[in-house]
């Protein structure tokens, strides 16, 4: 019987030969990621390619997604945020057509795999403390001092706040690969449940649409999961990009 | 938000600031030479750390249902500030 994990496994497809010791390959992770670029460029594109003023099904789909994250940005970091709004846009649309695509049954999830949403929170955070660092310069370290702390304090919690500042990538990328990767290996285990059932033979047999039913039920679970993450991702990567805007308080 | 929702967030939130203290100690003892006692202390501190992003986190859910909070003017036109 397969193991649940081995859906993460990377495979090479294309392989390129070595620089130094590190291959250089197409995986299947990287097939994917090329994949989801490509299902937004093409349904951006057609929702961009006849505006008009009354915008027909696929303009009101495009539409409806950039009010979406432009509102979402504009709520967290007011409306000097909307210069990130490329970089939000983008962020939650990979996110959220990763997600979606990994929910196609054998297709390879690539936000399960934490060096992928580890960059991604990396690009966020590294997007931060360079604006903030450019654009407030060594105001910007007034995030760590909180006010209306005693003095013999201020040093104890300036380090925690670090910390946590520090924290913040790992956090963001950790809650994203820890809920696709538990919820693939859920849904992998139910299913398995159902052949093994149906292999006892039997009476036993009978039971096998039970794991069936809960299947089908954490399929729509974990669409709404997939959807649900990428908005969560979107909606930190703004609240941290507020802190680079207004680094006051 | 889901239990397993917050339950996950939460966790992750406090995983994070054990990781990002334990690092930070560990990579003091790398360049100063002490060896356990910065990964001991960055341990503590990673923990604090860990316990302020989950109070924040929690903060966060509670205040979410009065809403209207909305720091900075937006809420323009579809166009409001695009550029």
């Amino acid at each position: 019987m397969a193991s649940p994990v081995e859906q993460f496994e990377i495979k090479e497809i294309v392989s390129f030969g070595t620089i130094g010791d590190a291959p250089l390959a197409l995986t299947n992770s990287g097939l994917y990621m090329l994949v989801v670029v490509g299902l937004i460029l093409g349904v951006m594109s057609i929702a961009t390619r006849n505006v008009a003023l009354i915008p027909n099904r696929w303009q009101a789909f495009g539409e409806t997604l950039y009010e979406f994250v432009a509102n979402m940005l504009r709520d967290a970091a007011g409306k000097e945020g909307m210069t990130f709004f490329p970089l939000v846009f983008s962020l939650f649309l990979f996110v959220l057509v990763a997600n979606l695509v990994g929910m196609v049954p054998t297709a390879f999830t690539i936000t399960s795999h934490i060096i992928v949403t580890f960059a991604l929170a990396m690009l966020v955070i590294g997007t931060v403390v360079i604006y903030g660092l450019v654009k407030h310069g060594t105001h910007f370290f007034g995030l760590f001092v909180p006010s209306g702390v005693p003095g013999w304090l201020l040093p104890f919690i300036t380090l925690i706040e670090v910390i946590s500042f520090l924290s913040r990538p790992i956090s963001l990328s950790l809650r994203l690969f820890a809920n696709m990767l538990a919820g693939h290996i859920a849904l992998n285990v139910f299913a398995t449940f159902i052949v093994s059932l149906l292999g006892a033979g039997g009476l036993v047999a009978v039971l096998a649409p039970l794991p069936l039913l809960m299947t089908f039920a954490m399929v729509g679970f974990e669409i709404f999961v997939a959807a649900l993450q990428a908005y969560v991702f979107a909606v930190l990567t703004c609240i941290y990009l507020n802190d680079a805007l207004h680094p006051g308080h | 938000m889901s239990g397993l929702g917050k339950a996950l967030r939460f966790s992750a939130e406090f995983i994070a600031g054990v990781i990002a203290g334990a690092g930070v100690g560990w990579a003091l003892d790398q360049v100063a030479g002490t060896s356990p006692w910065g990964m001991i202390v960055g341990l503590v501190l990673g923990f604090c750390a860990g316990m302020l992003n989950i109070m924040r986190a929690a903060g966060e859910l509670n205040r979410k249902p009065r809403s209207g909070r909305s720091p900075g003017d937006g809420r323009g036109g579809p166009d409001d500030g695009a550029r």
